[in-house]
């Protein structure tokens, strides 16, 4: 299950965070790292981070694609890109999983709005915001609905279940997958330094240089002892240690070593006999650190923090816990293992077991691919629980989609290209435009535009009608066998004439350019009495398309009223060759129908009794659409 | 996690083409008296189900024992006449042997427009990579699928159909009409689709290749369920399968 068997299209997943490398070093992001790393035979990594530095938009990084977001430099720790969430909501849909490295606001604010809910997301939770804790009444309620959405809340250790309480709501969402590190890279380190004597015993720390981290109480442990202190890492806080370090007098025995590449972090952790974890805040939530010295065999001294960190390495097997900020029960207990090296060694052995069994790559790796796929499945399953497939839209961008191919596919194989159809259009208003002229005693040509856009309309709703008491039987093997709503193929005929109708619509255009000019007011009032036009027509179609198959013999029928309606209705002729007060024009509904939309072109008047009667036969054909709706659920017996 | 549950189904299948249902028709047998005469015929016969993550359900049985009925049941192609379908997770279903595909396109605008019928976006990568799958020559991606053999059409259709993971998958004699190599292909990705927590049901009437692919047969006859029988002697066979796969 772990390896695929076949070349197959492994699942995408897109990671959401503040940075990536090499902009930055942490522990937060080396996980990130590792996931990213450690997943990838199972599910393809992209990355979607903010950056200030000079870097390529796009780059691959170790089989992991890499897509920065300019932002402008750092806020409240936060980074300002603009257009991060519009880029993030933008990407979702092209992945199968978004993973959300929180805390991170500026993706929250995607999340929270509900965008990309397509897809299922998974939050990896490494930290609280502690830092700027007065941010959290806003931050708050939208970290909240983020993990509301979540399939799963992926934490590092039990204890941050229980002691944050933001997750405390969402306990039963999350899941305990402990980082994991790479144990042969601090294989062959030593149990016990060898040498003694010479140099004064050596206390080694690691991470960013940041407040939380709590290096100036190791250094103000060191006060007044013989120990030496190495501190690995960078960041904002060095001056700050530095100024410390020469109050204190400390110069010849504290060091900041700056970043370290991985063989000579190695080489220091084979030199040192202690390790301090000496963070003060819940920022702290597993501390890698303490597990990578772990896994090189050195006795660790954490601080009782009310998160992973005393659990990692556990008081008294194989750490010391001692309260945080608390430089001289630190330095008590610094100088407690320096004194003890057989404690040192039962404590070193019992730290690189742990290591091995408990944070072990493999299980690391492992937790998180069963969460992600986990939340695949699961998030299929609610989507599939709402109506129809993905909402009230999905039967619509279907029948779009199937619309769209029946256009393209008209063209292929045609004589004329794109536009025979609108050829034949234009034929047949030049020879029903002759035969008219005849009749009236108006200018032919003025009334060539209008004649154009009437057939235009009239072969939309004649189309549209007669394709949908044939669409369900045409379609009859997406119905059974893909299980589609009929409705689908009813809306597909109504688009599909659409389409057509916009290539039809080319000949009136180009007509009302030559011979007449175009009223721009009289075309936006036009607009509304367009689209009722459209809505009654579809709605008719669904009417008339689900009894016709219900009944085959109503099909003729149908064709030959739709003939009778042509010549019975003002579409060739217009209203004013005959009275217009008679009653058959008066209550045939296609009179009024094409009078909504036709009148304001003419004459820029609404009619007003019109659009009264469309809206009563729009509602008519409304309820009987909820009848046909409710009938179609047994379409399938029918074709 | 994916489940169906069927309690206690049955189907009444109208029978329009058979009888006069006209108003005609209607109006006369009312006036003899004749009320009421629903010409039906009982497809599914108090049928019930259970199935979750994992299940690999082969459906068994003589021609018209019910069995692609029960599949569109599930798929929710047929309103159940009386009793309970429970269904969570996205079905897939592929039954008729054409399922949906339009013979007249060519087997690339088939396979977008199939994708984006099961609401996922075609990008040229996808249709790549499952047309690799179907192991067929490149040339043949331009080509109409009325011009394709049965089997190629299948594999087109499998391919495209299990490209994304889904929940149910439900098939009515598929697997038969493609040849060996590709069904052994066919299989492998099936395992490793239940492996994603799906459930597989499948209707064929070829006992060996069910004994090979589920874990569970159901012999259908006259709409009724006449057993269940989980398969043992092949479970060797498939843990071998899987460790092939793992």
């Amino acid at each position: 299950m772990s390896a695929p068997c076949e070349p197959d299209r492994v699942p995408s997943v897109l990671h959401v965070f503040k940075v990536y490398y090499p902009d930055l070093y942490g522990g937060t992001l080396s996980v990130i790292r590792d996931i990213c790393a450690g997943v990838k035979h199972a599910f393809a990594a992209s990355v979607l981070v903010c950056s200030n530095a000079a870097r390529p938009r796009q780059e691959h990084l170790d089989g992991v694609s890499v897509e920065r977001v300019h932002s402008f430099g750092d806020v409240l720790s936060l980074p300002v890109a603009p257009t991060y969430p519009v880029r993030l909501w933008r990407r979702i849909a092209a992945h199968d999983l978004v993973a959300l490295h929180a805390p991170f606001p500026l993706a929250d604010l995607v999340f929270a709005a509900g965008l990309g809910g397509s897809r299922p997301l998974v939050v990896h939770w490494h930290a609280d915001i502690v830092s700027h804790a007065w941010l959290r009444w806003l931050i708050e309620p939208l970290m909240r609905r983020t993990l509301r959405r979540a399939e799963a809340i992926i934490v590092s250790d039990q204890a941050l279940v229980a002691r944050t309480a933001l997750l405390t709501e969402f306990a039963d969402k999350c899941v305990v997958v402990p980082f994991g590190i790479d144990l042969s890279k601090f294989a062959g380190a030593p149990a016990v330094p060898a040498q003694h004597g010479a140099a004064p015993p050596l206390v080694l720390a690691c991470g960013r240089l940041v407040r939380y981290k709590g290096f100036d109480v190791l250094i103000r442990s060191a006060a007044d002892q013989d120990f030496r202190v190495w501190i690995v890492g960078e960041g904002r806080e060095r001056p700050h240690l530095e100024q410390l370090i020469d109050s204190l007098g400390l110069g010849d025995r504290v060091r900041l070593l700056g970043s370290l590449s991985d063989e000579e972090l190695r080489h220091a952790m084979r030199s040192a006999d202690v390790f301090v974890l000496p963070s003060v805040t819940a920022a702290e939530t597993f501390g890698i650190a303490q597990l990578e010295a772990m896994a090189a065999g050195l006795p660790v001294i954490n601080t009782s923090l009310p998160t992973g960190v005393p659990h990692v390495a556990r008081d008294g097997i194989e750490a010391i816990t001692v309260e945080p900020g608390d430089p001289v029960q630190l330095a008590g207990a610094i100088t407690t293992l320096l004194a003890d090296p057989e404690r040192r060694r039962r404590m070193a052995t019992a730290a690189r077991a742990r290591a091995e069994t408990a944070y072990s790559t493999d299980n690391f790796r492992q937790g998180i691919e069963r969460v992600y796929r986990r939340a695949i499945v699961a998030h299929g399953i609610v989507n599939s629980a709402r109506p129809q497939r993905g909402g009230l839209l999905e039967p619509v961008r279907i029948a779009a989609a199937l619309a769209w191919s029946d256009m393209r596919h008209r063209y292929v194989r045609s004589l004329l290209g794109p536009f025979w159809m609108s050829i034949q259009m234009a034929i047949m208003v030049a020879v029903l435009g002759s035969v008219v002229g005849h009749f009236s005693s108006a200018g032919m040509l003025s009334h060539l535009p209008m004649l154009a856009l009437s057939l235009t309309a009239w072969t939309f709703l004649n189309s549209v009608v007669l394709d949908a008491t044939t669409a369900l039987q045409v379609s009859a093997s997406l119905i059974k066998d893909r299980a589609l709503s009929p409705i689908v193929f009813l809306l597909q005929c109504c688009f599909r004439q659409l389409l057509f109708a916009l290539h039809n619509a080319s000949v009136p255009l180009l007509l009302w350019l030559l011979l007449a000019p175009m009223d721009v007011a009289g075309t936006l009032k036009a607009m509304p009495g367009l689209v009722l036009f459209v809505a009654c027509t579809f709605a008719l179609s669904l009417v008339l398309g689900a009894l016709a198959t219900r009944f085959r013999d109503l099909k003729p029928i149908i064709e030959s009223s739709l003939t009778l309606a042509f010549l019975a209705s003002p579409i060739v002729w217009s209203p004013e060759m005959v009275d217009r007060g008679s009653f058959i024009m008066r209550f045939n509904p296609l009179t009024h129908l094409f009078a909504i939309w036709r009148d304001p072109l003419t004459t820029g008047q609404v009619p007003a009794a019109s659009v009264l009667y469309v809206v009563v036969v729009l509602a008519v054909l409304g309820l009987a659409c909820v009848a046909a709706i409710g009938h179609l659920r047994k379409a399938a017996f029918w074709i | 996690m994916a489940r169906i549950r069927l309690n206690q189904v049955s189907l009444d299948y109208p029978l329009y083409g058979a009888y006069d249902f006209s108003i005609k028709r209607r109006m006369l047998d009312r006036l003899v008296g004749d009320a009421d005469g629903t010409r039906t015929i009982r497809a599914i016969d108090n049928i019930s189900i259970e199935a979750s993550s994992g299940a690999r359900i082969g459906l068994f049985g003589p021609n018209g024992s019910g069995k692609s009925t029960l599949l569109r049941l599930v798929a929710g192609v047929y309103p159940a006449t009386s009793g309970r379908i429970e269904i969570e997770g996205e079905v897939m279903p592929l039954l008729g042997l054409s399922a949906g595909a339009n013979l007249d396109f060519i087997a690339d605008d088939n396979i977008s427009l199939l994708l984006r019928i099961s609401g996922r976006r075609p990008t040229p990568e996808i249709i790549d990579e499952i047309w690799a799958f179907t192991e067929l020559d490149e040339r043949m991606r331009r080509i109409p699928l009325r011009m394709f053999s049965s089997g190629m059409l299948m594999r087109v259709l499998f391919a495209t159909a299990t490209a994304f993971p889904a929940d149910i998958l439900l098939l009515d004699e598929w697997l038969s009409v493609v040849d060996e190599q590709f069904a052994a292909k066919a299989e492998q990705r099936l395992l490793k689709l239940v492996s994603a927590a799906a459930i597989v049901v499948l209707a064929s009437h070829d006992q060996g290749l069910l004994h090979r692919i589920c874990n569970a047969i159901v012999r259908l006859e006259r709409g009724r369920v006449v057993a269940t029988v989980p398969v043992t002697s092949s479970s060797t066979a498939r843990a071998h399968l899987q460790e092939i796969c793992a």
